[in-house]
């Protein structure tokens, strides 16, 4: 295979021909970082590389394996980590100012786990200012691109993560998840994002959103490739508090047990509700492919689901600017604007509207785990429009009519973010301007194993998964 | 206070005052009217939330491990 093409490789063929000896981790890191150096000037989706590191780390993944040392299905493989999750030695941003110096002593509990199993981390990835928005439009770095189209954003927070595997610049990514920030990126750049269930994942030394909100997860172009790097970074972390101590499955041998008699859910006037044309039809295709696999599909009411952005904004205003209080009295104007003014909203708010909120995620979760009585997963597209023009604050959705891009792209993913629900996104098609469009699975807390199944059956029966942006 | 708007520029003066954050009076104009949308929105949720079937909710802000 020509070096050019090394990069196309998902994880899980790189994995095996690693192992076999038959592809050197050099050979396939120097080409990831070939492939950043051309594409990455147009996406802007890395804030730092890690050339020189990431050479080192390969040619000891390459001793190891010749001496017959193989760690398993990371070793070797080119990943890149949100820049919100600490890199001991490796300057760690979070997208901001007021860390554009900030170079952690230690590694985040998922940067340890993947650096133990043989990872190759290439550079840390562009992001929205601290997390908080969804464009990646980032003030001190640069805008982060959509490789299926320059012009269009990459949604975020964790845009330069999802820009970077649509775009073949590492094989695989972390990204965090507050109120969709994985999914959002996975879902407009044509990839595969997992948000787990809070506490699967351990969140230690990785820079804060909201505190009771926040996720750490991948991306990456199959749900198989997903299922190898969540298998490594998922489980209990005794330096997390919120880490839960839940035996974590065997994903892989969980992907070979088929769907057939498996219950989907679609809420109703919600899932398939207020969403552009091609975004609908696109997921009602995918819902008769996942029928056709045998999966009964029904329909069920959840009143309570209405009241989320409201509880997701109130939420998310007001821990992160909690976080952010004293810098926001001493280097406010090292802020960008977007962000600025969210943290000064954050600080407004009554604290029985942040007590009602946190009471309204118990309401939806209930409403969730009676649905759970019913149906193993919901099923609603993951965001219910296709990209935006980079620097659109607004976006129309149906009847012409504008609405505010921080309310509308998190209509269907604060949902399982409140309801502390894992949530898988998948591609599911493209509209017709060939922008993709992604489908959200909502599962029951710690069960990412059948979303994982519902998505690999998925990508099994087509192949919207393999196709590629031609940046 | 006007109903139709729960939010002056009074009311962000005052709020920055007990926050101890000194803002320039343009920002404090700004938000008026975005502080405006978000709390009427807020506030239709604590109405929800004060409803008599939701009386022994408690919040939530940890999740059990189940």
């Amino acid at each position: 295979m020509a070096r050019t093409e090394l990069q196309n490789l998902t994880i899980s063929e790189a994995a095996g021909l690693l192992e076999r000896r038959a592809l050197s981790p050099v050979e396939l890191t120097e080409a990831v970082l070939q492939r950043i150096a051309v594409v990455d000037k147009k996406l802007n989706a890395y804030i730092t590389t890690c050339g020189d590191q990431a050479r080192e780390v390969a040619q000891a993944a390459e001793k190891m394996i010749r001496a017959g040392y193989h760690l398993g299905p990371l070793h070797g493989i080119p990943v890149a980590l949100k820049d919100n999750i600490y890199t001991r030695g490796v300057r760690t941003t979070a997208g901001s100012k007021i860390l554009g110096d900030f170079i952690p002593a230690e590694d985040a509990t998922v940067t340890a786990r993947l650096k133990r199993a043989g990872a190759v981390i290439v550079g840390k990835t562009n992001m929205h200012e601290f997390a908080w928005g969804g464009t990646t439009d980032n003030p001190h770095y640069g805008t982060c691109r959509n490789p299926w189209n320059p012009e269009r954003f990459p949604a975020g927070s964790s845009g330069g993560s999802g820009a970077a595997v649509a775009a073949r610049t590492c094989l695989g990514a972390l990204g965090t998840d507050t109120g969709g920030s994985i999914r959002l990126p996975s879902s407009v750049n044509g990839i595969v994002g997992i948000r787990p269930t809070i506490g699967r994942v351990s969140n230690h030394n990785v820079v804060p959103l909201a505190w009771t909100m926040d996720t750490v997860s991948p991306m990456a172009r199959t749900v198989e490739d997903c299922v190898l790097m969540f298998g490594v970074i998922a489980g209990h972390d005794p330096l997390d508090d919120h880490s839960a101590q839940v035996p974590v499955p065997n994903y892989v041998g969980e992907l070979t047990r088929g769907v057939r008699g498996l219950r989907v859910g679609l809420i109703h006037d919600y899932s398939l509700a207020h969403v552009q044309r091609a975004v609908g039809d696109t997921v009602r295709a995918a819902l008769k492919t996942i029928e056709s696999l045998g999966v009964e599909v029904e329909e069920i009411a959840m009143p309570s689901v209405q009241g989320n952005i409201s509880a997701q904004l109130t939420i998310e205003s007001c821990e992160p600017s909690t976080y952010h209080q004293e810098w926001l009295r001493t280097r406010a104007t090292d802020y960008g604007e977007d962000v600025r003014t969210l943290l000064e909203l954050g600080e407004m708010y009554l604290a029985t509207h942040y007590l009602q909120a946190q009471r309204y995620r118990s309401v939806l979760r209930k409403e969730f785990l009676d649905g759970f009585k019913r149906v193993d997963a919901f099923v609603t597209p993951t965001l219910p429009f296709t990209a935006t023009p980079c620097g659109a604050t607004t976006v129309v959705i149906e009847n012409g009519q504008e609405e505010d891009m921080l309310s509308a792209i998190m209509q269907f993913t604060g949902v399982p973010s409140l309801a502390g629900l894992p949530a898988l996104s998948v591609p599911v098609g493209f509209d017709a301007e060939g922008l993709p469009v992604g489908m959200q699975i909502i599962g029951r807390p710690f069960d990412e194993g059948t979303l994982f199944r519902l998505g690999h059956a998925y990508q099994g029966a087509t192949d919207w998964h393999t196709r590629a942006p031609s940046v | 206070m006007n109903p139709q708007q729960p939010v002056a520029v009074e009311s962000i003066d005052r709020l920055c005052a007990l926050a101890n954050l000194p803002l320039p009076a343009e920002r404090r104009a700004r938000l008026a009217p975005m502080l405006a949308d978000l709390v009427a929105a807020a506030n239709e949720l604590s109405r929800k939330l004060a409803r008599a079937e939701h009386r022994a909710i408690v919040p939530i802000v940890r999740f059990p491990e189940r």
